[in-house]
């Protein structure tokens, strides 16, 4: 402990020597003094003092050995980064073609959905229907695109999923709305796959993005009952809250991450709780009792 | 090979979910004797069929990511050893201190980025990158370190791929280390070499901080043209900015040395001329 003190203190001493001339010099140049002060809070490390002084001559003499080498090493540097600006720039146009399916696709989502939205207005009528068909052969090519220009890059698809990730969610939830429309029943993963045209072994849908598209429809089923039930249709609560209740209680099977899904999955259970207060407003009022008894007397 | 995985389950899944299947419909019919509305039922139970899968998926992809985690964490920890490793650096013990730290690189490679490796396997590489970027990142940084204080030269992307292609078997795709990694890798280099400059100045090896100092600026140079084009750039752009501040030190750290350090050495005498250094140095810091 003592020892350590009595070689500590020479080289407090010595340091402290050192900074005086080094004031005075910079109280010479405040302009210096200036431009150094900023760049003193950033500066993370600070180099520990040195233990022994022995004349520099040895190591510039190594470090001279080694800057030779350095001149050489730039071309091979140069060479590299050439590498990498060629690759960057063809994954980049990639991205760019990418970009403009998925543009595409955007539209004919966005007719896939007004046509859909027609369903609010009336009760389900087949041609309504039958003009959000027409955009499902629509996407199943421009995922059929997708997957050709993936084809290149085999093993990249996550590399872009990002590029088509919402969309492919969008279109998702379109898909599940209308198959439902259609046959009261949930469409599945493989079953939207195959609406969309999509290999698993090349181009797959995502599982969590079909989950999350899930959601989405999740979302429009409440505005779907309240406009139902004003377009009379008094059983359509019914239906909806059975199908909500499955799905909500086959979500409850999966264990989510605190991610996007998880966050979607939260939100399902105030659809399922709207959908439950449009049930019970119609089922007070005894406007869905001839479907009751119906069921009372099926069920004794 | 994207779902393979979930294929795997698709094909072992009948047999696993047959039994709640049929234990359903038992309880379905006895409860509603004649149903109103088979297909619901029917519904219900598929749904709860399907989602079963997709649990399992999400519970293996859930668990693999995991993994890929805390191998990663174990990557991180020990590149971060590696780099202090070669900050022991001075002037007497250089070749000692890199035999050492080279030595933990190894020994990193063979246990930690192994274990990363086979963690991943059969993975999507980019699905899970998100896990494993930084441990990568951290590794590249000790490698290239470790590389320029023993021959002041840059180690190139296919080179640490090279040494990582041993690690994994020949059956499954080897782990390749991507381009956006090794480039953010090497924006971390360029603080370690900042440090490193400012210890050796402070150390008295003025050349050495040079030839550091040239070879970030080269990096930096380098990198202003490939930045642009990188995927997904804003964490790059942070990393540049930061970069710059790196090289603006080195170069004034040198200057300083250069001007004032040439008006003090006579001043002091040839008795300790690092301390005068360091005083400098010091102002900077």
């Amino acid at each position: 402990m003592r020892a350590a003190f009595r070689t500590a203190i020479p080289a407090l001493l010595s340091s402290a020597a050192a900074f005086r001339p080094c004031r005075r010099i910079l109280r010479l140049s405040p302009l210096l003094l200036l431009r150094s002060s900023p760049l003193s809070s950033s500066m993370a490390n600070h180099p520990t003092p040195p233990s022994s002084a022995s004349p520099s001559s040895s190591s510039t003499a190594a470090a001279g050995a080694t800057v030779g080498l350095s001149s050489s090493s730039s071309s091979s540097m140069e060479k590299q980064f050439e590498d990498f600006r060629v690759q960057l720039e063809e994954s980049g146009s990639v991205r760019e073609r990418i970009r403009r399916v998925v543009m595409e696709m955007e539209g004919a989502i966005r007719l896939m959905h007004s046509s859909l939205l027609l369903v609010h207005q009336s009760l389900p009528a087949p041609e309504v229907l039958e003009k959000a068909r027409v955009q499902i052969g629509v996407l199943n090519d421009l995922f059929g695109r997708l997957a050709e220009i993936l084809r290149e890059c085999p093993g990249q698809y996550y590399r872009y999923h990002g590029d088509w990730k919402s969309e492919t969610q969008t279109v998702v939830s379109l898909l599940a709305f209308l198959h439902w429309l259609e046959t009261g029943s949930l469409l599945t993963h493989e079953e939207a796959e195959k609406k969309l045209g999509l290999n698993a072994s090349e181009f797959g849908l995502d599982i969590e993005d079909y989950l999350i598209g899930l959601c989405f429809m999740s979302n429009e089923m409440p505005r779907y009952v309240v406009n139902q039930v004003t377009a009379g249709d008094y059983d359509c609560p019914r239906k909806v809250l059975k199908f909500l209740t499955d799905l909500h209680a086959a979500f409850r099977m999966l264990n989510l991450r605190n991610d996007f899904l998880r966050k979607k999955f939260d939100g399902m259970k105030y659809d399922l709780r709207r959908v439950e207060e449009v049930y019970y407003d119609v089922k007070i009022r005894g406007l869905a009792s001839g479907e009751t008894t119906k069921d009372q007397t099926t069920q004794a | 090979m994207l779902y393979s995985s979930c294929r795997h389950l698709l094909s072992s899944f009948p047999m696993a979910a047959s039994k709640p299947h049929r234990l359903h419909q038992i309880v379905g019919a006895s409860l509603l004797s004649s149903s109103k509305k088979p297909r619901t039922m029917a519904t219900d139970s598929t749904m709860k069929q399907e989602f079963t899968k997709y649990a399992d998926y999400l519970n293996e992809l859930n668990d693999k990511r995991e993994r890929v985690v805390k191998a990663s964490r174990d990557v991180t920890i020990n590149s971060k050893k590696v780099i202090f490793q070669v900050h022991r650096i001075s002037k007497d013990n250089k070749e000692e201190v890199l035999a050492k730290a080279e030595n933990d690189l190894a020994a990193v490679t063979d246990q930690y980025i192994s274990r990363l490796v086979k963690e991943l396997q059969g993975t999507d590489f980019w699905k899970l990158r998100r896990a494993y970027t930084f441990a990568v990142q951290e590794y590249v940084e000790a490698a290239t370190l470790c590389r320029f204080c023993k021959t002041g030269t840059l180690l190139n992307l296919a080179e640490i791929n090279a040494s990582l292609l041993p690690l994994s078997d020949q059956s499954v795709e080897p782990l390749q280390i991507n381009v956006l990694d090794y480039l953010l890798g090497l924006a971390d280099l360029t603080g370690e070499l900042m440090r490193l400059a400012i210890g050796r100045i402070s150390d008295g090896e003025v050349e050495y901080a040079e030839k550091i100092c040239q070879f970030v600026r080269d990096i930096y140079r380098e990198l202003t043209l490939v930045v642009p084009r990188m995927d997904d750039n804003s964490e790059m752009k942070k990393k540049m900015e930061t970069m710059l501040q790196s090289v603006v030190k080195i170069e004034n750290a040198c200057f300083s040395v250069h001007v004032r350090g040439s008006e003090y050495n006579p001043l002091l005498g040839s008795s300790d001329p690092d301390y005068s250094i360091f005083g400098i140095i010091m102002q900077f810091l």
